[in-house]
């Protein structure tokens, strides 16, 4: 049994495939995996469906051309309400989608974690999304009330990606924040897992920082590790930062014009991470 | 489905005699939960002491506490997974009852630990049944009637599916209740969050009322919305234990092998530990 599980970026997206179901945790524009999501840009992948409570991670990967449908229950900038890149794409009819609402996409990541094929759901029910995922059935409670459900199917995923505040070397994650968003129901779902966190430390500190109960994922549901210090920008990680609110803004500027775009992406997308890393701070020294 | 509290309303610090008699009824659907740990045998007791009667009691391992309150033929009906006295062998009242008809007959129904979690899961969420994988295999649903097949709309799988559990109240036992009557709980916390808002009605019966509620980890918090009564009774989990405040006390559920074992000696029990303690707080 491999106990340190300390990998690269790169490392860990050299496992995916073409046509790869991928869960990316986070929720919105707050502590996304965006290290791994820029090392997937990266890669040759593609046809991925990505499974995701959306931010930028969906608005990168669909400017990359990575994706064939998105799963979603919203994709959205938090401080910008939607995301242009994902916005064309669906007026554009160039990805497929489901669209759920928030609480049949948990239940959709549950049924998945309980290796259940379905869980029915109370959610969804008299509203349009019925409609718009003709996939979707319903099922009836066998009992004397004979109620109808909306039953969401399970959501396995071949890969989870999350994004942490710290981990040991063999697995235990922890957030630091005030929300655990879905990363652990994301990784239980999946037959991978990886987290990358903003520093490895060892086992014995990680409750110098957090509660127990900050210990969000164990090394059990955990693959690899990868330290990525400023890996979720420019999403939040707090306590570490904040969102990077003047560079969001200049990514949606320029993911709104197409004709902007190439600049952005030469700019920041087209080297490593410590590339991207080193454009960031230039581009915040440059409002100075 | 749930009229637990109005919107706004908060837990009532009460008696335990007075969380009883106002929130425990004859007729009524009564969850004790409590998985090992905390098991709120002092409730069960005023139970007996209140000579409620017809009651359907519903427990994840009916142990010494329902075999109390069997005997002292308060229950017409048992809704459980797994019936014993731990480590130590049968609950004698328990099986008078189902095989005597003593003190009254006793109809049971008999689900998987599984079925049981499941069911106040569905009940808490407002979803009139559970889906999970159980029972494959074993005799269970050819002698409990709410266990059903469900066919998975997508796959064609056949699943198990249980009815939600809505208790008219449930009954647990916490570490700590502030004077708001926010419930604060730590250690094996079971299945009494789901049991709790699964409920119509609940009591929580704690070892200690405090000002502040310390943060401890692992600790699940009933904010006092949820809750209908809190009712302080230090060391109401006895015999079980109570993280934190007081260890499980072994030699009394060895003891209450012989203790159950016999009619005569039940009855002693019943007057000289519970009805002789009438009127006590």
């Amino acid at each position: 049994m491999r106990t340190d599980k300390t990998a690269t970026a790169d490392e860990v997206v050299a496992e995916l495939a073409d046509g790869m179901t991928i869960g990316i945790g986070g929720w919105g524009s707050r502590r996304k995996p965006m290290a791994l999501v820029r090392a997937i840009l990266r890669s040759p992948v593609r046809d991925l469906t990505v499974v995701s409570y959306g931010g930028p991670d969906v608005g990168l990967l669909v400017a990359a051309g990575k994706v064939r449908r998105v799963v979603f229950g919203f994709v959205t900038l938090d401080t910008i309400p939607y995301d242009p890149w994902f916005g064309r794409a669906r007026q554009e009819g160039s990805i497929e989608v489901t669209e759920y609402d928030e609480g049949m996409f948990a239940a959709a990541l549950s049924a998945a974690a309980q290796r259940l094929p379905f869980l029915p759901t109370r959610a969804g029910l008299g509203s349009d999304v019925l409609r718009v995922n003709p996939r979707l059935r319903t099922v009836r409670s066998p009992y004397a009330d004979g109620e109808e459900l909306v039953a969401v199917p399970a959501q396995r995923l071949d890969v989870a990606f999350v994004h942490l505040n710290r981990a040991d070397p063999h697995g235990n994650a922890q957030y630091l924040g005030p929300d655990p968003y879905f990363d652990d129901l994301f990784c239980l779902a999946a037959t991978r897992r990886f987290v990358s966190v903003e520093k490895v430390v060892d086992t014995a500190t990680l409750t110098e920082e957090g509660p127990v109960q900050s210990l969000l994922l164990n090394r059990s549901t955990v693959d690899a590790v990868v330290e990525s210090p400023h890996g979720a920008h420019f999403t939040t990680a707090v306590p570490d930062y904040g969102r990077d609110e003047r560079f969001q803004r200049h990514y949606a500027e320029c993911a709104k014009d197409p004709g902007r775009w190439p600049e952005f992406a030469d700019r920041f997308l087209a080297g490593d991470e410590k590339a991207y890393q080193h454009e960031v701070t230039r581009f915040t020294e440059e409002s100075r | 489905m749930r009229n637990a509290n109005e919107v706004g309303n908060v837990a009532e610090i009460v008696s335990l005699a007075e969380g009883v008699g106002r929130l425990v009824h004859d007729g009524d659907m009564v969850a004790l939960e409590g998985f090992t740990h905390l098991i709120p045998h002092a409730a069960g007791q005023e139970i007996i002491r209140q000579r409620r009667r017809d009651l359907t009691l519903v427990r994840m391992t009916p142990d010494i506490v329902y075999d109390q309150l069997i005997g002292a033929g308060c229950a017409r009906k048992l809704i459980f997974s797994w019936g014993g006295n731990p480590g130590v062998g049968s609950l004698h009242r328990f099986r008078d009852a189902v095989q005597n008809g003593h003190p009254v007959p006793l109809e049971i129904e008999e689900h998987s630990h599984a079925g049981m979690a499941n069911r106040y899961v569905a009940g808490a969420s407002g979803l009139p049944f559970a889906v999970l994988r159980g029972y494959s295999g074993t005799d269970l649903p050819r002698h409990t009637d709410t266990i059903k097949q469900i066919t998975c709309p997508f796959t064609g799988e056949q699943l198990a599916a249980v009815p939600a559990l809505n208790p008219d109240v449930s009954i647990i036992h916490a570490q700590r209740a502030d004077r708001a009557g926010n419930v604060q709980i730590w250690g094996l916390v079971g299945v009494q969050k789901e049991a709790v808002l699964a409920a119509r009605r609940s009591l929580v019966t704690v070892e200690e009322v405090v000002d502040e509620l310390e943060p401890v980890p692992g600790q699940l918090v009933l904010p006092s919305w949820a809750v209908t009564c809190v009712a302080e009774v230090p060391h109401g989990a006895h015999p079980s234990y109570a993280q934190g405040y007081y260890e499980r006390d072994n030699a009394y559920y060895e003891k209450w092998d012989s203790i159950g074992r016999k009619r005569d000696s039940f009855e002693d029990w019943l007057r000289e530990k519970v009805f002789t303690m009438e009127g006590a707080k």
